[in-house]
């Protein structure tokens, strides 16, 4: 198995990772909706909320290079938004910016500001997940009392994506082997519905096995895990500061910056 | 049709976010009483087949270099059952919001309801009512392409609405709304394809998934069926009227959101060619929410101009902002040489 795991770092180890999930969860979630609820026209400021997990991501020693590309994988659908922007809302402004002045259209400051947004919220979220192992995540989880249920199935799915998306490179593969040439659409979609259905099939056998195995071991629908979540000194250190540092931009900052 | 953060009010995501959050636990809890452990395998490696089928492209006719691939919820909805496959397809909403960073964390319950709750049940009931009585390989396949047109499309029209909810659409309501409308017909369309054909071939090899007879599968008495049809019409025709009507709803909501911009008219009034309309906008289109954003940028910029400083302290905010950051980084790396040799 070889793939781009995209939470490699959450195996390293830092004073980061090593926070309660419960705790950081809560932070990025609550931090998440303070930048989404900042004003719409100051892209200034957003400098400012962007420090907070710019710091955490170099703390935990998460490459920066990394981050950005994931950003840039994941921003298409933002990037159409924000480029409709300048289109539609044409009303000329005049920014000004320190020694520079330039006139422009309300849609190209939106566009800016919503790019800004989704920048700062992704550092936020991939900060989150690239210094927290997804099983401490939905250990975290369950006792904020989501459903087991629900945490069972997203700790299967987690285990299990993996596994099949190698299946499915297989299939590629062989396809690519044997097709060639494009076979026109008929050809093409009786083709791809093969692969889905075989994949299919072998899916339901797998979990078959998998289920034997696992009630053959003494599974009964519940997780059990070794390590005890606890909120320690460090999680209350961090929380407070975090706290602190929305505060602080809230309260000085934000009235001051336009 | 992922949904961002930047599409969303607070207000907006708070409320789907409850919303989903009701709505799962509500089914785990229902879904639980009837499952056996056995069946939570299957369903997580289902989940996970949904990632891997996602991989499984073809090319498309008439569009050189766009390619489709199957999306799965009517797929699942049909298996599984609508409870199991709307628990299954939420899963993968959440592990592409949180693994995938795929749609943002405020906007997981938007996308939870538009992708795999309305999707599974709508898909699963349009696919029951075509499939009555008894079992037919045609008439299941019709079902199922029916069901996946209307499936993906419910979702996608939610999309706009709420965003035209929160007030944040600077795209006319209607221009964005055709054009999702127009996208998804056209994905839901391949979606239906890819469903049919798969159920095909599934009924070639393993007829016994196919005519429902997978044990486990939650199915539901025809009374709920109908009361959720029901309410899909309404959400659906609520949907619609808000677009016929000239969107009474989002400006009301507009308004509600902002009280404190009291020169709406007169901003607006001031530039291109829109004034005429603003007088009778309820005539034709009008994005309202959009209006009433200007007039709260308007201002906020006229400020700006005025104060001529405004613009040197934002200078100085993000100059700082960004030396901050580079002295972050420079002390991590001295620490970082320090410790490595």
């Amino acid at each position: 198995m070889h793939h781009a795991h995209i939470d490699k770092f959450a195996y390293q180890d830092s004073a980061i990772h090593r926070l309660d999930s419960r705790v950081k969860a809560i932070v990025v979630l609550v931090f998440t909706a303070v930048v989404i609820s900042l004003p719409r026209t100051s892209p200034s400021i957003l400098a400012c909320y962007a420090i907070g997990p710019f710091a955490i991501l170099v703390w935990a020693r998460i490459p920066l290079r990394f981050v950005f590309k994931q950003i840039l994988l994941v921003s298409p659908f933002v990037l159409v938004l924000a480029l409709s922007c300048p289109l539609y809302d044409k009303t000329p402004v005049t920014l000004n910016f320190g020694p520079f002045h330039w006139r422009s259209s309300l849609g190209w400051l939106r566009c800016f500001v919503i790019l800004g947004k989704f920048t700062v919220t992704m550092l936020a979220l991939i900060g989150l997940v690239s210094t927290t192992r997804f099983n401490h995540l939905l250990a975290g989880l369950q006792r904020l009392r989501v459903p087991r249920l629900l945490v069972i199935q997203l700790g299967f799915l987690y285990r299990y994506i993996f596994v099949l998306i190698d299946r499915a490179h297989h299939i590629l593969r062989a396809r690519a082997g044997r097709k060639l040439r494009h076979l026109g659409f008929r050809a093409e979609l009786r083709t791809a519905a093969s692969m889905l259905g075989s994949l299919f099939i072998r899916s339901i056998d797998t979990a078959e096995h998998i289920s034997t195995a696992m009630q053959a071991r003494g599974f009964d629908g519940r997780w059990r895990t070794l390590s005890k979540l606890k909120i320690r000194r460090s999680d209350v250190l961090f929380a407070l500061i975090a706290a602190l540092f929305m505060l602080g931009l809230h309260v000085f900052v934000r009235p001051v910056l336009p | 049709m992922h949904m961002a953060n930047e599409l969303l009010s607070i207000p907006v995501a708070t409320g789907t976010l409850a919303i989903a959050a009701a709505g799962l636990g509500f089914l785990c809890r229902k879904v639980r009483r009837v499952i056996a452990a056995d069946k939570l395998a299957l369903m997580g490696i289902l989940g996970a087949f949904v990632f891997a089928g996602q991989m499984v492209n073809f090319q498309l006719p008439a569009m050189p270099g766009t390619s489709g691939h199957m999306i799965g919820a009517v797929l699942l909805a049909i298996i599984l059952g609508p409870h199991l496959g709307a628990i299954v397809i939420s899963s993968v909403v959440i592990i592409q919001c949180l693994i995938f960073q795929d749609g943002g964390l405020l906007a997981l319950g938007c996308n939870i309801i538009n992708m795999a709750l309305v999707p599974s049940y709508l898909g699963y009931y349009v696919y029951r009512i075509v499939t009555a009585g008894r079992f037919s390989s045609v008439r299941a396949y019709i079902g199922a392409m029916i069901a996946s047109v209307l499936a993906v499309q419910a979702g996608a029209i939610l999309v706009p609405i709420q965003a035209a909810l929160s007030g944040v659409l600077v795209v006319p309501l209607s221009t964005f709304l055709i054009t999702m409308i127009g996208i998804h017909f056209l994905v839901g369309f391949v979606e239906g394809l890819m469903t049919v054909a798969v159920l095909a071939y599934l009924q070639q090899l393993r007829p016994d998934l196919v005519a429902d007879s997978l044990p486990g599968k939650v199915r539901l008495s025809r009374k709920a069926v109908l009361a959720t049809l029901a309410v899909f019409a309404v959400i659906i025709a609520a949907g619609l009227s808000l677009l016929a009507s000239d969107l009474p709803d989002g400006l009301e909501w507009s308004y509600a959101e902002r009280p404190d911009q009291p020169d709406f008219k007169s901003s607006v009034s001031n530039q291109d060619s829109r004034i005429s309309e603003v007088d009778d906008f309820q005539s034709k289109y009008s994005p309202l929410p959009d209006y009433s954003l200007r007039a709260s940028k308007v201002g906020a910029v006229a400020e700006q101009e005025a104060d001529v400083g405004a613009g040197w302290t934002s200078f100085a905010g993000v100059v700082g902002s960004l030396l901050t950051m580079t002295a972050i980084w420079l002390t991590a790396w001295i620490l970082r040489k320090k410790q490595s040799p």
